[in-house]
């Protein structure tokens, strides 16, 4: 068993403590990798407790429970942020990244705690591609948004959408490293591909945007 | 295990919709217009609902036994075309009003009750919901293009949005049918409806590229 409440204790003191002794602008950083490593836990939680309800196995709670609590439960503090502060885009992306960044650390400390840190190749695969796929997931809500973010309508129409992209994204990936073998590698690899071809496409329209 | 003819729909439909996601991405950077960019998220949306399908078929050699994830990345690909509904055409349009709107819920909601009696009640409300809105907006469009496509000055733009309601409106149509069919039909072979529905659906799926082109330049 492990007690991941008190690994969020052990990780989040000392941040929690350098927070209170940097200037009040970068609290908010901290405030969302805090929320971060919270919703993460309480995705380990709901997960457990949906898996239990449906009398899933580990197979079909990893590709179909798990995807959608988990970027329901990222989703939140970002909604939250959204709603109450009105942020501007750039903050809005920063807080996403955060939040995504904060995610997949911690998730990433809970798998060496239950699976220990023998395998450093597969943990640097695995550190990567899971890093990559919530950073591109937590991306999607920014980047996605940034084309509509003047039209509030439109906003609230997109971020259901972007969510269920969000949830077929990490459900694909979740699939694919569940399988093993080398399909469980390509699964690693996915996010990072679509972070260079996100990277690409962007650095192509920016290009464009320059030039005309 | 997963058969020959069921395979080539899945690919040839996720294949159409990558294509036309890069097609939209393409020329939304070209041209910075929104509804290229709602069009790329519907293809993406709708694409990546058929891969995960067509991966956990494939991977697993079943369905999902929890709840379809991919009806998700459905539902969101009609949130996309429904704005693209709402947006595009003119603000004169919009205020239109006409009876044969009443032609969608009349044809959706008996569909929406057998739906309902063979699977999940929740998806159901939520896929039927905006299948019949996008058919009930595109069918308005068509009315109005009629009544006042007469005119020269309004001949090109209601051309442009005519082409985009037709198709909107085939796609709903090939959903219900490719739903319907489900209902009553569970063969994996070429003689069930399903597959050949679903193929026309891809094909419906694509034209949504030239039909936006179509609109946005009028």
């Amino acid at each position: 068993m492990t007690y991941i409440e008190n690994v969020l204790v052990c990780i989040a003191a000392p941040l929690f403590i350098t927070m209170l002794c940097v200037g009040r602008k970068y609290r908010a950083s901290f405030v969302f990798c805090f929320a971060g490593m919270l919703v993460c836990l309480l995705s380990a939680y709901l997960n457990t407790f949906f898996t239990i309800i449906y009398q899933a196995d580990t197979m079909n709670a990893a590709t179909q429970i798990a995807p959608v609590v988990e970027e329901i439960m990222k989703l939140l503090p970002l909604l939250f942020f959204l709603i109450v502060f009105e942020p501007d885009l750039q903050r809005f992306r920063l807080a996403a990244m955060l939040a995504a960044a904060s995610f997949a650390t911690f998730e990433n400390i809970c798998y060496l705690a239950e699976n220990g840190a023998g395998h450093m190749l597969l943990l640097l695969i695995r550190g990567f591609g899971t890093g990559a796929m919530h950073v591109v997931c937590g991306s999607a809500y920014s980047e996605g948004l940034r084309f509509v973010w003047h039209d509030r309508l439109l906003r609230s129409v997109c971020i259901p959408g972007i969510l269920c992209v969000t949830i077929i994204y990490h459900a694909i990936y979740n699939l694919l490293v569940s399988v093993g073998g080398s399909v469980q590698v390509i699964g690693y690899c996915v996010p990072l591909f679509t972070l260079a071809v996100g990277y690409g496409v962007y650095q192509f329209a920016r290009g464009r945007q320059q030039r005309n | 295990m997963v058969h020959l003819i069921e395979f080539w729909d899945y690919l040839v439909q996720f294949l159409v919709c990558a294509a036309g996601c890069t097609g939209a991405v393409k020329t939304f950077t070209q041209n910075r217009r929104q509804p290229y960019f709602l069009l790329a998220c519907f293809f993406g949306t709708y694409g990546l609902g058929t891969l995960y399908w067509t991966l956990h078929v494939l991977l697993l050699d079943t369905t999902p036994q929890v709840f379809y994830v991919s009806e998700l990345g459905w539902i969101a690909s009609y949130i996309f075309l429904l704005t693209m509904e709402m947006t595009l055409p003119s603000a004169r349009e919009l205020r239109f009003r006409t009876k044969w709107s009443w032609l969608a819920p009349a044809i959706c909601l008996p569909q929406f009750a057998l739906y309902i009696m063979y699977g999940d009640i929740f998806f159901n409300v939520l896929m039927c919901m905006g299948t019949m809105e996008a058919a009930r907006l595109s069918i308005r469009g068509l009315v109005f293009a009629r009544r006042c496509g007469s005119r020269d000055a309004d001949k090109t733009e209601t051309r442009g949005l005519r082409a985009f309601h037709i198709n909107v409106l085939c796609f709903t149509a090939l959903e219900y049918a490719l739903w319907t069919s489900s209902c009553f039909w569970v063969s994996d072979d070429l003689r069930n409806p399903y597959f050949w529905f679903d193929f026309m659906l891809s094909g419906a799926i694509f034209g949504m590229l030239p039909a936006t082109r179509k609109a946005v330049r009028a």
